[in-house]
């Protein structure tokens, strides 16, 4: 679209584009999905897994990008912030009423021929902060580590994650905020 | 607090703030903890921090969606009408300070504020299409907050058509179509064949003329006619019960309160042959 797309840049511009978008404007709504729909079906996907259920999942997050545009404040924080807490949200609802569901095992089965990274095949080129994110959650303790990356990533309760990693609720949350603490130094302070 | 209260980590509710940043409360404790943060600057501060934080993680995750997405998700945005925002537009106005969120990154925009008495109950989380019915229900929530004039019945009815469209959406065959003619009017359908319901709109019609109704009919070969509904104002019609045999829809003008068959030419048709139908 002969924009710019700057790693920052690309994101005042994403705040820009959600202003209008507020504004009923459909040609920035276009825009913005070329820069947020990968984030948001990659996020989504990461989180629920199966291909299917992501698109759904990231179809209603992008239409509610659309409808509640409206609320977004960028006083408050990026707009890839607000779109991606939506979709994270979204995404962990998903995948716990799957769950609930009993389509767990199943799940379950797949996780073991997946790597905690690996992701699949037509990536977009986020390299360098997907390096930069891999090397920060490299750098953290192998509980900080598995307790965020369980609820972030995989989608369980910390509850879930205590007893998946056989440790008292008060240390997963602590391992949680030492963990996030942590992310932020090593990945500094660029939001 | 009691003893036990600690051993099971319920004690101190700022120890939940990692826990919510990266969703991983269970839905009763994170309602419990919004309400904390509601009168808790300073975890309303750290919470944002960390959602910030959080949302981080979510950069080493970037794919490429299927292309096919990208223009359900255009048709769809077209037929959708959005939120109004008075947030912003009423900003100045004195009374408009308590609908504006305090709420930390995660909540606000995400989560409508408790509502203003009137709010509808919650829908549960763990039922088939709860994420489609709980985006429904949390944008009309929405709508509750910052719409305190509008009445009741208008918003119940809002509430169920945003239900009725979600699902539409939610459809793994939801697909969407659109017809326009030489002045720029134009209408639109997504429809899921395997659910046989559609979302209808038009735009660019304006108002019919008094004493008239605009009348949406679904064309079979062979067959006559089936009205399914009277489109009021620029409200999508959500219609059910559509067989696989339809082809076309058409609307019509017609006398106030509708006709049992089509009294004038249609104003505009569309195929339904493009959304699955017509087998």
């Amino acid at each position: 679209m002969g924009r710019v797309r700057s790693k920052s840049g690309g994101r005042v511009e994403a705040d820009e584009l959600l202003v209008q978008v507020a504004a009923g404007d459909q040609r920035a709504f276009e825009e913005l999905y070329g820069l947020v729909s990968g984030p948001v079906f990659g996020l989504v996907r990461r989180v629920v897994r199966d291909p299917a259920q992501s698109e759904e999942v990231s179809q209603e997050v992008l239409l509610e990008m659309w409808r509640s545009a409206a609320r977004f404040d960028p006083g408050r924080g990026s707009a890839l912030s607000w779109v991606l807490t939506l979709a994270h949200r979204r995404a962990v609802d998903r995948v716990r009423s799957a769950r609930a569901a009993g389509e767990r095992e199943q799940r379950e089965a797949r996780r073991s021929h997946h790597p905690a990274f690996d992701q699949v095949t037509e990536e977009v080129e986020a390299g360098l902060e997907r390096q930069l994110v891999r090397r920060c959650l490299d750098r953290l303790t192998a509980l900080q580590r598995q307790s965020v990356t369980l609820a972030y990533y995989d989608g369980y309760t910390y509850r879930e994650v205590a007893e998946r990693l056989s440790l008292p609720l008060g240390t997963v949350k602590t391992r949680m905020r030492d963990g996030l603490t942590r992310l932020r130094d090593c990945l500094g302070g660029v939001a | 607090m009691s003893i036990l209260a600690r051993l099971f980590g319920r004690g101190d509710p700022h120890s939940l703030a990692a826990p919510y940043a990266l969703d991983a409360l269970e839905p009763d404790e994170r309602r419990q903890f919004e309400k904390h943060l509601r009168g808790c600057d300073r975890c309303a501060e750290e919470v944002r921090a960390m959602t910030e934080d959080a949302v981080r993680l979510a950069w080493s995750t970037v794919a490429q969606p299927p292309l096919a997405m990208r223009d359900r998700v255009l048709a769809a945005v077209r037929q959708t009408p959005q939120e109004p925002g008075p947030l912003r537009e009423h900003v100045r106005e004195p009374q408009a300070r308590e609908y504006t969120p305090r709420l930390p990154a995660h909540v606000w925009g995400t989560q409508p504020q408790a509502s203003r008495a009137r709010a509808p109950q919650r829908r549960p989380f763990f039922v088939p299409f709860a994420t489609a019915t709980a985006t429904a229900a949390l944008v009309v929530a929405s709508l509750f907050a910052v719409q305190a004039n509008q009445t009741q019945d208008k918003l119940n009815a809002e509430q169920a058509q945003s239900r009725e469209i979600a699902h539409v959406l939610a459809a793994p065959d939801a697909r969407a179509t659109t017809g326009a003619d030489s002045a720029g009017r134009s209408i639109g359908v997504i429809a899921s064949a395997s659910e046989g319901r559609a979302v209808v709109t038009l735009s660019g019609y304006g108002a019919p003329p008094s004493g008239r109704v605009r009348q949406l009919w679904l064309m079979r070969p062979d067959v006559q006619p089936r009205s399914l509904g009277l489109f009021k104002d620029d409200t999508p019609l959500v219609t059910t019960g559509l067989d696989k045999t339809a082809t076309s829809l058409a609307v019509t003008v017609e006398p106030d309160g509708g006709s049992a068959q089509p009294t004038t030419q249609p104003v505009v048709q569309l195929a339904l042959k493009s959304v699955g139908f017509g087998e």
